[in-house]
C-alpha cells in the first residue's frame, strides 16, 4: 500500500473502491464525499484533464491546470490517473479497473458514454456488482435525456427559480453557485451509497440515474407545490420577498450589509420590538400579527429598515437572538470564512498542495466521532498516481506505464 | 431476490419534524428502510396543518404538501411527556438501527433520549442529529428558519441581480438538501458499524453541509481574497459566456443558455442566423470582457421566440438550453411525465393526491411510494408485533393517551 492509499479501517467508508470518471462539480463532489469519508477513490481524467482544471478560480486569475480552486476543493483525498478512453487500449484499461471497483461515479452526457461504448449494459456485463452512479442535468431517460446541458440548464428546468427566486417579471435566478450540481451530487451520494451498502440485499450492482433537474423539481419545488397545483390548478411564483404571507421575513439592508429579518410568532415580534427600543409605530393594531404585517409590508419594512440602517449586522443578530428572535446576519463570503463558530468546530482545515502551497479548505461536511472524515490529502496532480494505480490494480510495470503515456493512452 | 430494496431490514426511528428531518427518513425509506416517525396528537407538527388540504377539507391528515414531503416515513404516536411513552420509545429504539432527530442541541437529553441513554438500550445505535449549526460551538443555539439558515453560510450573499442587494430565496433549499445529505451521513455511519460493530452520534450541522455549496466562491476568497456577490445567473467562476437566462415571448417566459465550448458558440451563432455582431465576440475573452452587451444582443434575439421551441431548436444546434419552467409547467412537462417524477396516489383516507415519486431512477430497485403517514398509522403493528405489547395493554395505553 502506498502513502497515498487511505489508512485501512480508519474512515467510515474504508473498504469501498470508487472510480470518479467525472468532471467539473457534480460527479467529482459526489466522489469527494466518498473519498473524504475513507473510500479509496481513483479519479480517471482525460489527457487534457477535468474541465474544472481550467475553470478557476486561480491565484491572481492566472490559469494553470494545477491551480484551479474548483478542482482543488472537489477532489481531495483521491488518487488521480489519466486515461484516453476514446482509444481501444484506454477503454480496456478503464474496464479492467472497473472489474475491481465497487462504484463508478460519472457525469458525462448519456450519448457521450454510449459513444465510448461505456453504456450501463456494457459496464454491468464487465462487473455485475458495479454500482454506476450517473449524474446528469436531465437523466438517462425521457425526451431531454439527449440534450446538451449544464448546471444552469438543470436548475432552471426544475421550477425552483420561477417559483422561489427573483423579483416578479424579472429574470428568475439561481443561487450564484452550482446549486443543481451540488444538489444532484448529494442526492447521488445518498442513493449510490445505499446501493453499495445494500448490494447483496438488492441482488447485485445497478445504475443510479440522477437528474439534477428532477431531484430539485421533486423534492424542493414539487413537495410544497405540486399537490396544490394538481388539485386546484393554481400555483405561485417568486415575489422577491422572503416570505410574502408573513412579515417581517425578508433580507433587509443594514449599516454594514444585510440581515435576514424574521419575526413571525408573537414572542419573536415582541423580542424585535424590544430590541428596536419599543418604537411607537410598532404598537399599531395593524402590526400585531404576522399576516396583517404582511398585508402592510411596504409600511412595516420601511419602518424596520430605518432602524436596521442605523445598526451593524452582528449587533442586530446578537441582540435579536438574545431576545428570542431568529434574525441572522447575511454573512459575506469573507465573514462566513472567518466566523469564530466554524473555527471553534474545526470546519476549516489547512492543506499543503504542491503547486498552491499551504492553504485553507472547507473541512468535513458532517462529524463522525468514531470514524472522522474530511480532506487530508490534496487533489491529485494530473496523472500523479498512474504508476501507483496501474501497477497496484492491473500489475503494469513502471516501464509499461511510461510506454502507455508516451503513446498518449495515459 | 429480484427488486429488493437495498436498505431492507434497517429500522429507523425518526424524531425529525417540519421538513429536513422527515426528508432524511424519506430518503432512507425510499431505499427500503422501515422508517417510523415518532409524533403525537398532543403536539401536532405545524406542517400537518399547512394548506391546501385534500378536497379542501382541513385536518392534520389532509395537508397535501405534508404528504409529499413526509412520504416514505411511517408513523407511531407517543406522547413523550408520559414516562410510559418514553419507555415504549426506548423499547422501539432497542429494536432499531438508527435514530434521527433535528431538534436543537440538548433537546433529546431533556426528553430523556440523549445518546448515552440510547446506548444503554442499544449499544451500537446510530444517533443522527442535525441541528442548525451543529451540536457545539458559539452559535450552537442560533435560531434560524430553514429559509434563512443559508445566510450564515455565505450562500445568500451570492444570490441576486448583478451589483444589487441579495435577493432572498423564498423557501428552504437547505431543508431537502440537508435531508438527503443527512441520509448519506447515516449510511456512512451504518457502513462504519458494519466494518467495526460500533455505533456513533453523528453531528450534522446543517450550516456546514450547506456551506459546501459555497466552495467555488470560498476558494476565490482563499486564493484571491475576493468577496463574491450577486451576479444574476453569470457563471459561478466567471470562465465562460454567454451563460444566462434570457427572455422569451409571452408572460414571464424565459430560457437558460449556457455556452462553454467553441462548438457550442458556433452552434449558437448558426441558430441565430449568423448575425454580423457575433464577430465582435469571436473569442471567449471578448465574450467575457463584454458580457453585458453580449447578453443584451442575445436577449434581443430570444425574446421573439417561444421558450420550448427555442430550446429544442438550440439543442438541435448542440447548444445547452432549457426552458425556465414554472410550477404549472412541471406536472405536464413531457420529460418529467416520462420519468414519473410526479405520481398520483390514493391516500388511506380515500382521496387521490399528487406527490413526487422516486426522484432517482434505480435500475434494480423500484421503491413503492405511499403518501406521508396518518398520525399513528403504524401503532398496532409496531407496538403489538414488534414490541409484543398485549392487546389489553395496547388498549389501555391508547385510552390513557400514552399512545397518542
Amino acid at each position: 500500500m502506498t502513502a497515498n492509499t487511505p489508512a485501512a479501517g480508519r474512515g467510515a467508508l474504508a473498504g469501498i473502491r470508487v472510480i470518479d470518471f467525472g468532471q467539473m462539480v457534480s460527479a467529482p463532489y459526489c466522489a469527494k464525499l466518498f473519498s473524504d469519508y475513507g473510500a479509496d477513490v481513483i479519479k480517471v481524467e482525460p489527457r487534457e484533464g477535468d474541465a474544472a482544471r481550467s475553470a478557476g478560480p486561480f491565484p491572481g486569475d492566472l490559469p494553470h491546470p494545477e491551480k484551479s480552486g474548483l478542482y482543488f476543493i472537489n477532489n481531495t483525498n483521491k488518487r488521480g490517473v489519466t486515461c484516453d478512453v476514446g482509444s481501444a487500449e484506454g477503454r480496456d484499461l478503464l474496464l479492467r479497473l472497473l472489474q475491481q471497483t465497487d462504484v463508478l461515479i460519472e457525469n458525462n452526457l448519456p450519448q457521450r458514454m454510449r459513444a465510448w461504448a461505456l453504456d450501463y449494459a456494457t459496464l454491468a456485463a464487465t462487473n455485475p456488482d458495479l454500482v454506476v452512479i450517473s449524474i446528469t442535468p436531465f437523466g438517462q431517460s425521457g425526451p431531454y435525456s439527449g440534450w446538451n446541458g449544464y448546471d444552469l440548464n438543470a436548475f432552471h428546468l426544475s421550477g425552483a427559480s420561477s417559483r422561489y427566486c427573483g423579483r416578479p417579471n424579472e429574470t428568475p435566478l439561481e443561487h450564484g453557485t452550482f446549486a443543481a450540481d451540488y444538489f444532484g451530487a448529494v442526492t447521488a451520494a445518498a442513493w449510490g451509497l445505499a446501493a453499495v451498502y445494500g448490494r447483496e440485499q438488492a441482488g447485485g450492482g445497478q445504475q443510479i440515474d440522477v437528474s439534477c433537474a428532477e431531484a430539485i423539481a421533486a423534492t424542493f419545488v414539487g413537495g410544497q407545490n405540486i399537490g396544490c397545483y394538481a388539485q386546484e390548478g393554481r400555483f405561485d411564483k417568486r415575489t422577491g420577498v422572503g416570505m410574502p404571507l408573513g412579515a417581517p421575513a425578508t433580507i433587509l439592508p443594514c449599516r454594514d450589509g444585510h440581515v435576514w429579518m424574521l419575526a413571525l410568532e408573537p414572542g419573536q415580534w415582541n423580542g424585535l420590538r424590544k430590541v428596536m427600543g419599543d418604537p411607537e409605530w410598532a404598537s399599531l393594531e395593524m402590526f400585531q400579527d404576522m399576516y396583517s404585517r404582511a398585508q402592510n409590508a411596504d409600511v412595516i419594512y420601511s419602518f424596520i429598515r430605518e432602524w436596521t440602517m442605523e445598526h451593524g449586522k452582528m449587533e442586530i443578530m446578537e441582540k435579536c437572538q438574545a431576545a428570542g428572535c431568529p434574525v441572522t446576519a447575511v454573512f459575506t463570503i469573507a465573514e462566513a470564512a472567518e466566523q469564530p463558530h466554524l473555527k471553534a468546530r474545526d470546519y476549516f482545515v489547512d492543506m499543503e498542495h504542491p503547486q498552491l502551497g499551504r492553504l485553507k479548505n472547507l473541512g468535513a461536511p458532517f462529524k463522525l466521532p468514531a470514524s472522522p472524515g474530511g480532506p487530508t490529502r490534496p487533489a491529485p496532480l494530473l496523472g500523479q498516481h498512474n504508476a501507483d494505480v496501474y501497477g497496484e490494480l492491473l500489475g503494469l510495470s513502471a516501464a509499461d506505464v511510461r510506454q502507455l503515456a508516451r503513446r498518449g493512452i495515459l | 431476490m429480484a427488486n429488493s430494496l437495498p436498505l431492507k431490514g434497517i429500522r429507523v426511528v425518526n424524531f425529525g419534524w417540519v421538513w429536513a428531518g422527515p426528508v432524511v427518513g424519506q430518503t432512507l425509506g425510499f431505499l427500503g428502510a422501515e422508517v417510523l416517525k415518532v409524533e403525537s396528537a398532543a403536539r401536532v407538527d405545524m406542517t400537518r396543518n399547512l394548506p391546501p388540504f385534500a378536497d379542501g377539507i382541513p385536518g392534520p391528515n389532509r395537508s397535501l404538501s405534508n404528504h409529499a414531503c413526509w412520504a416514505g416515513n411511517g408513523s407511531v404516536s407517543l406522547n413523550l411527556k408520559e414516562p410510559e411513552a418514553l419507555q415504549l420509545a426506548c423499547r422501539l429504539i432497542a429494536a432499531s438501527d438508527v435514530v434521527v432527530e433535528n431538534f436543537g442541541p440538548g433537546v433529546m437529553e431533556r426528553l430523556g433520549l440523549g445518546y448515552e441513554r440510547l446506548r444503554e438500550v442499544k449499544p451500537d445505535i446510530i444517533l443522527f442529529s442535525m441541528p442548525a449549526a451543529g451540536l457545539y460551538g458559539p452559535l450552537e443555539h442560533v435560531r434560524t428558519y430553514g429559509l434563512s439558515l443559508t445566510s450564515i453560510t455565505g450562500l445568500d450573499s451570492l444570490v441576486g441581480y448583478k451589483g444589487g442587494d441579495p435577493v432572498p430565496v423564498e423557501n428552504a433549499f437547505s431543508d431537502p438538501y440537508a435531508g438527503i445529505f443527512g441520509a448519506f451521513a447515516v449510511l456512512t455511519a451504518l457502513n462504519h458499524r458494519r466494518n467495526t460493530g460500533q455505533g456513533q452520534h453523528v453531528d450534522f450541522s446543517q450550516q456546514e453541509a450547506v456551506m459546501q455549496m459555497v466552495g467555488p466562491a470560498y476558494m476565490d476568497y482563499v486564493l484571491n481574497g475576493r468577496i463574491g456577490g450577486p451576479k444574476s445567473n453569470a457563471h459561478p467562476t466567471a470562465v465562460t459566456a454567454p451563460y444566462a437566462v434570457f427572455p422569451c415571448a409571452g408572460d414571464d417566459r424565459w430560457i437558460s443558455i449556457a455556452v462553454y465550448t467553441e462548438d457550442e458558440w458556433q452552434g449558437l451563432i448558426a441558430a441565430m442566423g449568423s448575425p454580423a455582431w457575433a464577430a465582435e465576440f469571436a473569442t471567449q475573452s471578448a465574450r467575457l470582457t463584454n458580457i453585458d452587451p453580449l447578453h443584451e444582443r442575445i436577449a434581443a434575439w430570444t425574446c421573439a421566440f417561444d421558450d420550448r421551441e427555442l430550446a429544442a431548436r438550440l439543442q438541435e444546434h448542440g447548444v445547452a438550453a432549457s426552458p425556465v419552467l414554472n410550477v404549472g409547467d412541471l406536472l405536464d412537462d413531457p420529460h418529467f411525465r416520462a420519468r414519473g417524477t410526479f405520481v398520483e396516489v390514493t391516500h388511506p383516507l380515500g382521496f387521490r393526491e399528487t406527490i413526487y415519486g422516486a426522484y432517482v431512477k434505480t435500475s434494480r430497485s423500484h421503491p413503492e411510494i405511499h403518501p406521508g403517514p396518518i398520525i399513528g398509522q403504524d401503532n398496532e403493528r409496531v407496538f403489538k408485533q414488534i414490541l409484543g405489547v398485549s392487546a389489553a395493554e395496547y388498549e389501555r395505553l391508547t385510552r390513557e393517551k400514552i399512545i397518542y
